[in-house]
């Protein structure tokens, strides 16, 4: 049974947390950071197994002490981007945090505990605790250094002390977290590489600047502390308010607000009420500012270019990052068209979601990044985008794909619009003359735009493929069969091609994207 | 079907897959394994997130129901979605347009401020708008501006002054407020921005700068080795373009350099104009000093060697009187000698006809060097024109001086041969077509077939071929000639300095032949001057013709021409003062010196040469009536070059020519009486050198005496002394004393006009020469005249400076 005060980043412990079924589960999780107000101590945890976006802030009443694993040195992280194991000691990395922390003056209550990854930290102490990470005496002079480091590094982003104003001491500490953590996440970028269990990805092992085409980061080695929390509290866009899921790079000025207000249309952020009702008397959209080349009863789509309109297109960046895990904004928003699916009514064209797509891609893809706005999602809307995107890929007569890596939500989303729209096309096949009906992968492929592997990994996981007197035959099951017209039949957003108008551009003929 | 004996065939997107439905399905159960033939696509996904327990859960729930549960979802974290002040802060409505919605790309920026006010504003407005009115949007574009202005260092007050267009108060209540407000403010603005990246690549990894630049090596795709390919040569490409642009640019600096080059040898002979460095003395100790050669030596010889001789000369006697004494010289000979030739230039070059003129006027102009130019310079400067100090000096102007890597060619002897072949008159078609039956202007004669082209520098070079009928055409008279052809005829650069000479034209033994002439007639006329040949010297103003010194100056064998031979044979014959014998001897030593080099010319490149060879000839015989006096020094020159030059010298052969020379010149030279003492003080020191001199004054004529005797007397003494005895050389040194009294004369003339034709030559692009001529023509007929081709030349630079600066 470990102490609370002892608890820092890398330790694994149960934690509790409330499932869809309400019921109380304690999976296992790791803590990513610790944070300290008013002396009262909040951990950011990842439960382990889940997704980055179920991670939150705890107290320590939901955490199992019992059970707690205090992290080794070469400890094998089941996240792939686990700090602990994953770094080896860099002996640099003390030198700013400790020259950071001297003169600096803070008032003492503010005790804010900001570890990331100590054990690494404290291996790279010179003179400090050499290899006995996991003990739990060893870990409490390091946890009391770390914090004097921590309460003076806060400093220089917190003028004001937090704790006059407890509503704002949270944020606060959050700024004051993330301006620490980036130090040393940049380090790990480079540390990390060896031991990296995803360092495929990086296998150059250049950790400069990721590669230029795209929209998605698969290489992580980019990937630090600050990015893998959730650095917004909470969102207002128009009539929903939004719980981020992922780091997004807003000014990092507005991560310490409790609500970072957006401009529903423009999705120009601003900091406090009054200043989006300011706004709103001087921003007269009511649509995304783009063309509208798709309108069927209250849905819309409009397309902004990226390099025109590069205002609004990284604001709906900025927002998209929030529930995009591998979303990368470390470019510019030149090489994309967006894609924004309204809905509309009284006040205007609301946003529902969007996809990106590059103007030119050289791997197919026809969507580079895609998203439901939360308070839409689960309505089809998804589906929808998604069958938009091909309805354009059959537009200029091509095969797409979306750009990979794919989220959890993207996979099965893609895969029940391609199970859906093959299934749809095999159903629909009638059989000539008493034939039995057939089709290649390659006429699917056609009719769908949907890349020929999708195909065969659609008919593949819906176990379609057969082989049978030595050729492959589709079988379709009446299992399948009925499980699809039931889905169909909820299926009532659908696009209607009639409704685009819609001309593609051969952007390689021009001179920029 | 029991069991697996084969491996499936992999699975062909190309071949028809047929559909089995519900009972028509067969039984699978043995042929499951075989799906595993089918390869395993990949989800796309990353495996640590794959492995996610709620996506594996909703995976699994969906292939288990083929729908999804409510329970299997995937959990989001949840937000409420109702703002209930939505409708007061979204106020009005929007009306849905019937068309689609088409945005104007430029409609897009607004002049709104981007600041955005807050409750904290609000209050100090409301303070603000006890005293005075203030609007928010006011205030926003105030507080906009004062951001937008600053960096990392606010502006000042006085800077927020002259920012705002507000009343004084205001700007400084609004100014503490925010200077108050941005010191508090955590973030680098009010207006909350993305960080942006920083070049120095401080950001590269900073999690908060985002939308970066594109600027970057362009990464391919790993597995894309053909990608990487057409990058490598796109990078090529621009490499090479690169390449090209600094290239272009290198031309740009070059011409540029070229250009201002010209003006500075402008600015250079001007100054010299006007400190009176005629001589080059105050030229040269400034270039002795520096010992840089072509670069500075190229201004002094740009302005052709009119400014050259002329200055040189000057410089002896560097008084005024002298220009005076010419001025009023030229009025006189403007009397004497009607505008014909004046009337002729004009005409010309108002109206050169195409067929007989295709090179001269502007092309010639234009092709103006540098380069030969700068050969010029070197003879000229440290030859002040003293004779002895020429023969001391083996750079004098007239030496011969072989430059290095370069080859001499002999003349063509098969070329020669032909014309003189050619007998029939018929065959004058086939020469007309190079060479047209020539007259000049001064002296007015005609000179037999010829032609003109451009040398270097723009000087005019006759190529002169000797035809059987050489002897006859030399007796036309020139004024016959023009009868028929005048309106064709060329512009006549030069007749202002063969002016002077003309005084002493007499066409004695013409023979008119009518025959001939009606068989020429319908070959055109041109009146050249013809100009020296030799790309060393100085040439322009010598050009004016009838200094056989010219020749002199030819460092080239070619000049042992055995056309140049013919021709003054032929004058010989004309005059009776050299016995044709003597020509023959000499000819006949000559062509086999020519045979002797011809052996090592390469064949190439006599076609080349043999125009060059005809120029010598040109020369020798376009010299003036006083036939036998040119002719005489242009043979013995001719002849003292070709010892000087040719590996077989004839010592002997050429004394005796030279001697011969003489007599005649001697012959010739006592009815001028004024030169007598002249001649005496030469003679004193060597026979030929005062002969020359004599020869000389007898060439200027009549109306020059006057003036020219004292440039030769001054020149003469300091010449003399040091002159030396070898005959060949003194002949050849005659000439160029010769040649520079002369160019006193003309140059004195000349050099008054100068300034406006400097002018005019800067001013004046390459538009006809008429409009210029008249400006000129102005101060005086004559001057114009003798201003003319060195405004030409002027021109001519003018010209390429145009040219450069198209580049």
């Amino acid at each position: 049974m470990a102490e609370v005060g002892e608890i820092i980043e890398g330790c694994r412990l149960p934690v509790l947390r409330r499932n869809q079924d309400n019921e109380d589960e304690w999976p296992l999780a790791e803590i990513l950071s610790v944070k300290d107000i008013s002396g009262r101590k909040l951990f950011y945890v990842h439960y382990i197994d889940f997704n980055k976006r179920l991670d939150e802030w705890v107290t320590h009443e939901r955490l199992d002490l019992k059970k707690i694993q205090f992290p080794k040195k070469e400890a094998k992280t089941p996240t792939k981007n686990g700090l602990p194991g994953s770094r080896p000691g860099s002996p640099e990395r003390e030198v700013p945090a400790s020259a950071q922390a001297s003169g600096k003056t803070l008032p003492i209550p503010v005790q804010i505990t900001l570890r990331f990854n100590l054990p690494k930290e404290r291996e790279a102490i010179p003179g400090g605790e050499p290899d006995q990470p996991l003990s739990s005496s060893s870990c409490l002079q390091p946890n009391h250094r770390s914090t004097k480091r921590k309460v003076d590094v806060v400093s220089p982003a917190t003028p004001v002390p937090s704790e006059t104003a407890p509503a704002s001491v949270f944020p606060q500490n959050g700024s004051a977290r993330r301006a620490v953590a980036a130090q040393p996440g940049r380090k790990r970028k480079s540390n990390c590489l060896g031991t990296d269990e995803d360092s495929q990805d990086s296998s150059d092992g250049i950790p400069s600047a990721p590669r230029m085409t795209g929209s998605l980061v698969s290489d992580r080695s980019h990937d630090d502390i600050v990015t893998r929390m959730k650095n917004i509290e909470c969102i207002e866009l128009g009539r929903h308010r939004l719980k981020p899921w992922y780091f997004s790079p807003y000014p990092q000025e507005l991560t310490t607000l409790p609500v970072l207000y957006l401009c529903e249309f423009c999705l120009k952020y601003g900091r406090s009420l009054k200043c989006l009702q300011r706004h709103l008397t001087k921003c007269d959209l009511r649509h995304p500012p783009g063309n509208e080349i798709y309108r069927k009863g209250t849905i819309s789509f409009f397309e902004i270019d990226g390099r025109k309109n590069k205002s609004y297109s990284q604001n709906l960046c900025l927002l998209a990052k929030c529930f995009l895990d591998h979303k990368t904004l470390y470019y510019d928003t030149d090489p994309f068209l967006f894609y924004v699916m309204t809905e509309y009514d009284s006040k205007g064209f609301h946003i529902v979601g969007y996809f990106s797509k590059e103007k030119e891609s050289t791997e197919d893809y026809n969507v580079a990044c895609i998203l439901t706005l939360p308070p839409y999602q689960r309505r089809g809307y998804g589906k929808l985008l998604i069958e938009f995107s091909y309805e354009l890929s059959k537009v200029e007569g091509k095969t797409g794909t979306p750009e990979k890596p794919l989220s959890d939500l993207g996979l099965l989303s893609y895969r029940s619009y391609w199970s859906q729209t093959i299934l749809e096309i095999l159903m629909g096949l009638k059989s000539e003359s008493g034939e039995r009906p057939q089709i290649t992968i390659n006429e699917i492929s056609e009719i769908t735009s949907i890349k020929k592997e999708d195909v065969i990994s659609t008919l593949q996981y819906l176990n379609l493929i057969n082989y049978y007197k030595g050729q492959y035959i589709l079988t379709l099951s009446e299992d399948i069969v009925d499980g699809h017209e039931r889905a169909m039949l909820k299926r009532l957003l659908r696009i209607d091609s009639k409704c685009l108008h819609f001309t593609p551009k051969d952007w390689s003929k021009r001179g920029k994207w | 079907m029991s069991k697996l004996s084969f491996r499936a065939r992999a699975l062909d997107a190309a071949k028809p897959l047929p559909i089995y439905r519900g009972k028509d399905m067969p039984d699978l159960n043995d042929c499951v394994s075989i799906n595993r033939a089918v390869p395993q696509m990949p989800t796309g996904m990353e495996k640590e997130e794959e492995s996610e327990h709620h996506l594996q859960r909703a995976i699994s729930a969906q292939q288990v129901f083929r729908e999804k549960k409510e329970s299997m979802v995937i959990p989001v974290p949840e937000a409420e979605s109702n703002v209930n002040y939505y409708n007061r802060l979204y106020k009005g409505e929007f009306k849905q347009p019937k068309q689609f919605i088409h945005i104007q790309p430029f409609n897009l920026d607004n002049e709104q401020p981007d600041y955005d006010m807050d409750s904290e504003d609000e209050t100090l407005l409301n303070r603000l708008n006890r005293k005075m009115e203030i609007k928010p949007l006011q205030f926003e574009i105030m507080i906009d501006r004062l951001e937008k202005a600053s960096s990392n260092q606010l502006v000042t007050l006085q800077e927020a002054k002259l920012l705002l267009n507000e009343d004084d108060y205001l700007i400084k209540a609004v100014y503490d407020y925010w200077v108050r407000k941005r010191k508090n403010s955590r973030g680098p603005s009010l207006i909350p921005q993305i960080k942006q990246e920083k070049r120095d690549g401080s950001t590269n990894n900073d999690p908060y700068v985002a939308f970066r630049r594109r600027t970057e090596k362009m990464q391919t795709r790993k597995n894309r080795k053909n990608d990487e390919a057409s990058y490598e040569k796109m990078l090529k490409l621009r490499r090479e373009f690169s390449r090209a642009i600094t290239i272009l640019e290198m031309i740009k600096r070059r011409e540029k350099t070229k250009r201002e080059l010209l003006h500075l040898t402008l600015e250079v002979v001007e100054k010299r104009y006007h400190l009176g460095d005629y001589g080059g003395e105050i030229l040269n100790e400034v270039k002795i000093n520096r010992s840089e050669k072509e670069l500075y030596a190229t201004p002094a010889t740009l302005h052709n060697g009119n400014h050259h001789k002329v200055q040189e000369c000057k410089t002896k006697h560097p008084h005024h009187l002298s220009l005076k004494e010419e001025a009023s010289d030229v009025v006189r000979q403007k009397k004497k000698y009607p505008k014909k030739p004046k009337a002729e230039a004009l005409i010309t070059s108002q109206q050169p006809t195409p067929e007989t003129l295709p090179v001269i006027n502007k092309s010639d102009i234009k092709q103006y060097d540098f380069h030969s130019s700068d050969d010029d310079e070197f003879p000229q400067v440290p030859s002040p024109v003293s004779e002895p100090e020429e023969e001391n000096d083996p750079d004098g102007p007239c030496a011969f001086r072989r430059r290095a890597g370069c080859q001499y060619y002999a003349p063509r002897l098969d070329q020669a041969n032909h014309s003189f072949d050619n007998s029939d008159l018929a065959d004058l078609d086939k020469l007309r077509y190079r060479h047209c039956l020539t007259t000049l202007t001064v002296p007015r004669r005609c000179i037999g077939f010829a032609r003109r082209r451009i040398g270097r520098g723009g000087r005019i070079i006759m190529d002169r071929i000797s035809t059987e009928h050489d002897p006859v055409l030399k007796q036309i008279d020139p004024e016959m000639l023009n009868g028929f052809s005048s309106s064709s005829q060329t512009v006549d650069f030069s007749s202002n300095f063969s002016r002077t000479n003309a005084s002493n034209k007499h066409c004695e033994n013409r023979l008119s032949l009518s025959e001939i002439l009606s068989n020429i007639r319908s070959c055109r006329l041109q009146c050249f001057q013809p100009r020296l040949l030799n790309l060393q010297d100085n040439d322009s103003e010598e050009c004016t013709s009838r200094k056989p010194g010219q020749t002199v100056n030819n460092k080239r064998v070619s000049a042992a021409s055995v056309a140049l031979l013919n021709t003054s044979k032929n004058g010989i014959s004309v005059t009776g003062g050299i016995t044709e014998e003597q020509f023959q001897t000499h000819q006949q030593q000559l062509v086999q010196m020519q045979r002797q080099q011809l052996a090592q010319l390469q064949q190439k490149q006599q076609s080349q040469h043999s125009s060059q060879q005809t120029q010598p000839k040109a020369q020798g015989s376009c010299t003036s009536d006083c036939m036998s006096k040119t002719l005489d020094s242009a043979s013995a020159h001719f002849a003292a070059s070709a010892v000087v030059s040719a590996p077989v010298p004839s010592r002997s052969e050429v004394a005796k020519e030279q001697n011969t020379g003489h007599n005649n010149i001697n012959g010739v030279v006592q009815p001028s009486g004024t030169s007598k003492t002249l001649y005496s003080t030469s003679m004193a020191l060597s026979s030929s050198p005062g002969i020359s001199a004599v020869q000389l004054v007898r060439t200027v004529g009549h109306t020059t005496t006057n003036h020219l005797i004292p440039a030769l007397c001054t020149s003469s003494p300091q010449t003399l002394p040091m002159n030396n005895s070898c005959l060949t050389n003194a002949v050849h040194l005659n000439n160029v004393s010769v040649v520079s009294p002369v160019n006193v004369h003309i140059n004195t003339r000349t050099s008054a006009p100068s300034p406006t034709a400097l002018k005019l030559a800067t001013v004046a692009a390459s538009m006809d020469r008429v409009p210029k001529v008249t400006p000129s023509s102005a101060i005086s007929s004559i001057a114009r005249e003798n201003h003319e081709p060195e405004r030409l030349g002027l021109n001519g630079i003018a010209e390429t400076t145009v040219a450069m600066e198209v580049t």
